[in-house]
């Protein structure tokens, strides 16, 4: 089997595909590793003056009174960029990168408001995709891995030296395992190599630093590469195993894959947009009409309301406070309203092999939507927190008369701004492991039939 | 003989397995996607037909006077309508901004644009395709498949050396390969665009004029010269490496490059965002003209000896100061009033108000048209020569080259959408020409409906045909040329490789 292998290996290393792939493997990753180089600085410089600003927001807030505290809010919560965004871009250009937790001018009470994606409505330049790993791997290796594979049975049998092996007492299973080992490697090569040079610049860059956390992702992210390339190849072998002619082998992996990887994900989630609906801006309004405006109105008296006496305050701090809860609640819906319609479209994309690398990349990567989810939920923890802590400081104080919502029902004294809870993104991989791994497997249940089909269809192959 | 070698040609490619899978997958492809795209763009239609009767109703409903038509929140909107032939090729059509404010105040341009359409915004992140890049993709491969053995094939098969017997330039064998095969690839072509026309006429909502069947035959021009121009590739490919493996393998590499990688590469490589770093200093020249401006009226208001002694000044002037946040959006809020009733104790003041106003409108237009003479160039350097540098970049690519004429001739490309901006500046000036025309900044009407509310269908009214086939011409006829002129050198060259080798 070693036989059988090294001889495709030499076969391979000396051929022109080989070479082109290299060259162009390499073209990919340097600039890659060149766009992330000049890009993340600024996108961590922009993260980092945003937090301090935001810092510098909530101390002056915490020195005025805890009622401020408690009225402002935590103002604007950031998502904090991923070091690996060079892997999988994500659309996180197009995702919003902060959510607002009130601001500081208005008398209404603080609540999260989410904006809407960027439409990027300023930029009148050509469509761009960026050029990360998942492009690189989804597209371009997928594409060399069946340049590698189309011939490795049909180029032989053409050739006649597949009966001269097969002549020698070896067993078919044995032969073509060897030449799945032989393309294997073949396909890694270039690509390792690439690779390399990509986190050598990466890492020599004194501006991104790669922690251990961020190396382990990596690892996980080259395996499901190895394991995508698997995929590609066991289709390769399929084909030419089926197929009498090795151009006709190439036609038919051809057209499948830009069938499968091209067109089948973009087609796929547009049909699925047409057919789920989410909210739409007028029905939000509709609900925030039917829902707050009611309210609002049987209740307004009491917004204005002066007296001071222990019921007037209760009632004009439960206006405000149910007000900001509604406002919350029918932001949460619309959200997620959205992010279901969205999350349905790419789920029905799954099918295709280069839409799930896509996702695991990204989920590994931490970028993309299921990232953004995760940034949603942190923050909406963090509100929690917060409010309670404004709770809890409140009721600390002996002279509040724990009326919350209205500033002459809670206290007035200032608060230690190193106490107040901070909001920090932090990105835990492990939280969405579960959607990784049903992933991660079905990725696997490809390439297990698909390999599977090449040794049926090379075992029953005529010579 | 020039007849017979055609014919060979045809035969031979005709019973492939490679041509079945061509049309099968080609028809697949373009009827799912038209289905899609249909569907699209019947509900951006509707959307549109939603926005204007909105716009409209918003317009004889909140506003009564002039000056909150021209200033107020629910002002005087114009929208883009989505263009069938986006179908072909999306370009700008969806991702720019279709609803836009008129005013006097500043000029309109596609970077003060908002949307009316209310979907999703998150679907961004998913990717999207069109026709032409179906055909950009499929078409240029199919080429490549046919051609690979063109001439590598007869060599291989010993064929050519037959056929060279015979008493044939090499000139004529190339050119009846050539016609046999491009034959050959029309017909996936021909087959999915006769679909897509059944499709598209089924519609409804879809009325194409015979501009748009002209347009749409401009397309097809362009994507044969590019599915020529991708044949002419292979077939130079075939003749010099002279082995099919090894051609095969090579146009694989040159369509990966030239389809897939390049355009993404070079746009990852140099950078062609929006150059936001040049807008603070346009900025900041625009708002300091507006801040004399309004130093300037203020002036006038002190010197008005009823208007700065009475509390009337600020009752018109607003306490509302909107400071100008962007380069792109200079609205001034100011000076907006739709007064229901004017009591009679205020009466007396109503002519000196009026005589405010009379310099406060045109001085509101000339200060208008000094920012745009800043704002013009900045939004040229910061939006546009960047994009246009993108573009350029990508032409270096067949594959960039149709996307863009193809841009042209369907009229999504940034000239495409700046026709329809050019027509709401030309309808701005239609209303001030108007104003000036009717008084319309001295009259009572211009901030008070106390009399009447104004009757909005006096004012010329806004109307937008996109830009006439000529023109769609003109813009896509460079792209197209280019092209063609590819396609003659690749031949030549390819003449030549073969005149020159042995057989």
């Amino acid at each position: 089997m070693w036989h059988i292998t090294k001889r495709e290996l030499y076969n391979n290393l000396n051929s022109l595909r080989f070479a082109l792939t290299t060259v162009l493997l390499l073209a990919l990753m340097i600039t890659n590793a060149v766009r992330h180089i000049r890009e993340h600085p600024k996108r961590v410089q922009k993260y980092h003056d945003a937090v301090v600003e935001s810092m510098n927001r909530l101390t002056a807030i915490a020195d005025a009174s805890l009622y401020d505290l408690a009225q402002k809010g935590p103002g604007d919560l950031y998502k904090k960029p991923s070091v690996l965004h060079f892997c999988a871009e994500g659309g996180e250009t197009l995702l919003p990168d902060r959510i607002n937790g009130g601001g500081l001018g208005s008398v209404q009470f603080w609540s999260l408001a989410y904006p809407d994606a960027n439409i990027n409505m300023m930029n009148v330049g050509p469509d761009i995709s960026q050029i990360d790993w998942a492009f690189i791997i989804g597209y371009i290796l997928s594409l060399i891995a069946l340049i590698f594979t189309f011939d490795a049975i049909s180029g032989e049998r053409e050739h006649g030296t597949l009966r001269l092996t097969l002549a020698n007492a070896i067993p078919r299973r044995t032969v073509l395992i060897g030449k799945f080992l032989g393309a294997l490697i073949s396909t890694t090569i270039p690509f390792m190599l690439a690779v390399l040079v990509n986190l050598l610049m990466l890492s020599t860059a004194s501006a991104i630093h790669l922690n251990t956390q961020a190396w382990g992702r990596l690892g996980i992210i080259l395996l499901i590469a190895l394991l995508y390339t698997c995929l590609f190849l066991g289709l390769g072998l399929l084909v030419s195993a089926r197929v009498q002619r090795s151009a006709v082998s190439l036609v038919i992996l051809l057209l499948t894959w830009v069938t499968v990887v091209v067109f089948m994900p973009s087609t796929l989630a547009s049909l699925a947009s047409g057919f789920s609906s989410s909210m739409s801006r007028d029905e939000y309004w509709d609900r925030y009409g039917q829902s707050d405006r009611k309210f609002r109105h049987e209740n307004h008296v009491w917004a204005r309301a002066k007296g001071l006496d222990e019921r007037t305050l209760r009632k004009r701090g439960e206006f405000f406070t149910i007000m900001a809860a509604n406002k919350e609640h029918l932001n949460e819906g619309f959200l997620t309203s959205k992010i279901t319609q969205v999350q349905r479209a790419r789920a029905s994309t799954s099918i295709s092999p280069a839409t799930l690398l896509q996702h695991l990349l990204e989920a590994f990567a931490g970028t993309g939507l299921d990232r953004h989810q995760q940034f949603i939920e942190n923050v909406q923890r963090y509100a929690r927190e917060y409010r309670e802590f404004v709770v809890d400081m409140d009721r600390g104080d002996p002279e509040s008369r724990h009326i919350m919502g209205v500033r002459e029902g809670m206290s007035q004294k200032p608060v230690n701004p190193e106490a107040v809870p901070k909001f920090e993104d932090t990105f835990n991989i492990g939280k969405d492991f579960n959607t990784a791994a049903t992933k991660l497997l079905l990725l696997s249940l490809f390439v297990v039939v698909l390999l599977a089909g090449a040794y049926l269809a090379f075992v029953r192959v005529e010579i | 003989m020039f007849l017979t070698l055609i014919r060979r040609e045809l035969l031979d490619n005709l019973m492939t397995f490679r041509f079945a899978a061509a049309v099968v997958i080609m028809l697949l492809l373009v009827v799912a996607n038209t289905v899609v795209l249909i569907n699209d763009y019947e509900q951006r239609l509707a959307d549109y037909n939603t926005a204007v009767k909105t716009h409209r109703q918003e317009l004889w409903q909140e506003s009564k006077t002039y000056s909150y038509a021209m200033l107020g929140s629910w002002g005087m909107h114009v929208d883009r309508p989505p263009n069938p032939l986006s179908i072909f090729n999306t370009g700008l059509d969806k991702r720019l901004g279709n609803k836009i404010r008129v005013s006097h105040t500043f000029t309109p341009t596609i970077w003060d644009a908002k949307k009316y359409a209310a979907d999703n915004p998150l679907f961004n992140i998913l990717t999207s395709i069109d026709i032409v890049l179906i055909f950009q993709g499929i078409l240029s491969l199919l080429a490549l498949i046919f051609a690979y053995d063109a001439i590598a094939g007869e060599y291989e098969h010993g064929t050519l050396r037959l056929v060279l017997t015979h008493p044939v330039g090499r000139g004529v064998i190339l050119l009846a390969k050539y016609i046999g095969a491009m034959v050959c690839l029309l017909v996936p072509l021909v087959m999915s665009l006769l679909l897509m026309f059944i499709l598209l006429t089924t519609s409804a909502m879809i009325s194409l004029n015979t501009d748009d069947f002209l347009r749409i035959g401009g397309i097809v021009l362009t994507s044969l010269a590019y599915l020529s121009l991708f044949y002419l590739i292979g077939m130079l490919i075939s003749a010099i490496t002279r082995r099919t493996s090894t051609a095969l393998i090579l146009s694989m590499f040159v369509w990966g490059f030239l389809v897939l990688v390049y355009p993404n590469i070079i746009l990852t490589a140099v950078d062609t965002a929006p150059r936001t770093d040049t807008e603070s200093a346009a900025y900041h020249q625009v708002k300091r003209i507006w801040e004399e401006f309004e130093r300037e009226s203020e002036q006038f208001l002190r010197n008005d000896p009823v208007l700065s002694a009475e509390g009337w000044g600020n009752y018109i002037y607003g306490a509302i100061s909107d400071v100008p946040s962007r380069l792109v959006f200079h609205s001034i809020r100011r000076a907006s009033s739709d007064l229901e009733t004017i009591d009679a104790e205020f009466e007396p003041y109503v002519p000196h108000v009026q005589n405010y106003f009379r310099s406060f409108g045109p001085l509101t237009v000339n200060t208008a048209e000094r920012t745009w003479l800043i704002r013009k160039p900045a939004l040229e350097t910061i939006y546009v020569q960047p994009a246009n540098r993108g573009r350029m970049l990508l032409k270096f690519s067949p594959a960039g080259l149709y996307d863009t004429a193809t841009e042209a001739w369907a009229g999504t490309d940034l000239n495409g959408i700046q026709d329809f901006f050019t027509a709401a500046q030309r309808y701005r000036q239609a209303i001030i020409n108007y104003f000036h025309d009717e008084k319309i900044f001295a009259s009572r009407q211009w901030f008070s409906a106390d009399q009447r509310a104004v009757d909005w269908d006096t004012l010329p009214q806004f109307s937008f045909q996109r830009s006439d086939i000529g023109i769609n011409a003109k813009r896509a006829v460079s792209d197209l040329f280019l092209l063609f002129m590819m396609n003659v050198f690749l031949f030549i060259a390819i003449f030549l490789v073969f005149i020159k080798s042995e057989v």
